[in-house]
């Protein structure tokens, strides 16, 4: 009896302590949304706990002030691009490392050296091949260096190892292509990857601000982060419209992640027990 | 078994959908710009005459675009509203300027009535 009581204890001490880190991560996410529904200060003395006078105008002013229906518009275009690529490339890439031919384990060195070097290295070569391809500022240019990313393939790398063997081998025995294999065998059987493919690119491609500011010339071309980064240099008053503006941008990736949290978890995870 | 209408990435961008098209579809019914409202003086009585003029709000801003009168009963009616929101302002030669009232709208030329007046300090 006394064990039980002991465990019980121990229990709600654990949840306890789970419970004041899960607050203490969510203020920050709580003061956004307040200073958002006010027009306080956030640099006001003392800082009030909960909103005075809360209301949704400060929404409003976003939506009318700047035009940021086209910058949602091309956000979600952009993002979109970026995920199906991800998912499209990644998955042939990840089939075509589980597979054995010469100067694979190169191929799998010459990636992981690769995710080493920073986005900003190969920011100019990367923005010459854009060039020269003629998609500058365009949603494919805006798109492009998330078209396929080395994260994602080992994601999908891992889930496809996961797949028994034996049944790639009697796909293959009743005549399904490589590319069939795939399409009908491991990608439904890589529900999580797949998950964690879209979110992963979904929420860089959603946040990414270096590349669309390099490579857009028309300011309608412009994405939501490059759109707040103009918000702000407006509105310099950190009034709520600015915090108003950071929580649409949120929203969008948040929800994203919300639906798909499950597969996400078990997709980042699945290569973890493994053999 | 699950059917692909019970998945929530089905059910969740279908609420979205509903809910964006329901509240396109009461925008369009009520977006003729229209704002109506009265003018009183500091006793409560109306103000014939007096000359409104409607302010949009700018990014820092608010900048005078366009003006009416109030009839005999201190009425107005604004039939070209145009932002999401506005500030208003009575004027006469007796009385001077009233405070400026900030009217502020859930989609750009929303239908509104005030739900004050527009009130004088002065006394005539």
């Amino acid at each position: 009896m006394a064990s039980k009581g002991k465990t019980a204890t121990l229990l709600g001490l654990r949840h306890l302590t789970l419970m004041v880190i899960a607050f203490i991560m969510l203020v920050p996410f709580y003061w956004v949304i307040k200073t958002a529904i006010t027009n306080e200060n956030i640099y006001a003395y003392p800082p009030r706990l909960l909103p005075q006078n809360p209301h949704l105008f400060n929404f409003v002013d976003v939506w009318y002030l700047i035009p940021f229906p086209r910058y949602l518009l091309n956000s979600i275009i952009v993002s979109t691009i970026a995920v199906i690529g991800n998912v499209v490339f990644n998955a042939m890439a990840g089939y075509a490392l589980t597979r054995q031919f010469a100067g694979r384990n190169m191929v799998l060195a010459l990636f992981l050296s690769c995710m080493l070097i920073p986005f900003q290295a190969t920011i100019i070569p990367a923005y010459l091949i854009t060039a020269k391809l003629g998609l500058l500022n365009t949603y494919v240019g805006l798109a492009l260096p998330m078209l396929s990313t080395i994260v994602c393939i080992f994601v999908f790398k891992a889930a496809f190892e996961a797949v028994p063997r034996s049944l790639i081998d009697a796909a293959r025995l009743d005549g399904l292509s490589e590319w069939r294999i795939i399409l009908r065998v491991l990608m439904p059987l890589s529900k999580p990857a797949i998950a964690t493919n879209v979110i992963l690119t979904f929420i860089w491609s959603w946040n990414n601000f270096l590349w669309p500011l390099l490579i857009t010339r028309d300011p309608l071309m412009q994405t939501l982060p490059l759109g707040l980064a103009r918000f702000l240099s407006y509105m310099e008053d950190t009034t709520g419209a600015l915090y108003a503006f950071a929580v649409m941008v949120l929203a969008p990736s948040i929800l994203v992640f919300l639906m798909a949290q499950k597969e996400f978890i078990r997709g980042l995870t699945s290569g973890a027990t493994k053999g | 078994m699950n059917h692909w209408w019970t998945s929530r990435w089905f059910i969740v961008p279908a609420l979205m959908l509903v809910s964006v098209l329901g509240w396109l579809g009461y925008v369009s019914q009520h977006d003729n710009g229209l704002i109506e409202g009265r003018v009183i003086d500091a006793g409560g009585q109306p103000v014939p005459g007096a000359t409104i003029r409607i302010f949009d709000r700018g990014f820092v801003t608010y900048q005078e675009r366009g003006r009416t009168q109030a009839d005999a009963q201190g009425r107005f009616r604004i039939t070209d509203n145009k932002s999401h929101s506005v500030q208003l302002e009575a004027e006469t030669e007796a009385l001077g300027r009233s405070e400026r009232y900030e009217l502020r709208l859930w989609f750009a030329a929303q239908d509104a009535q005030l739900p004050e007046p527009l009130r004088f300090k002065a006394k005539p």
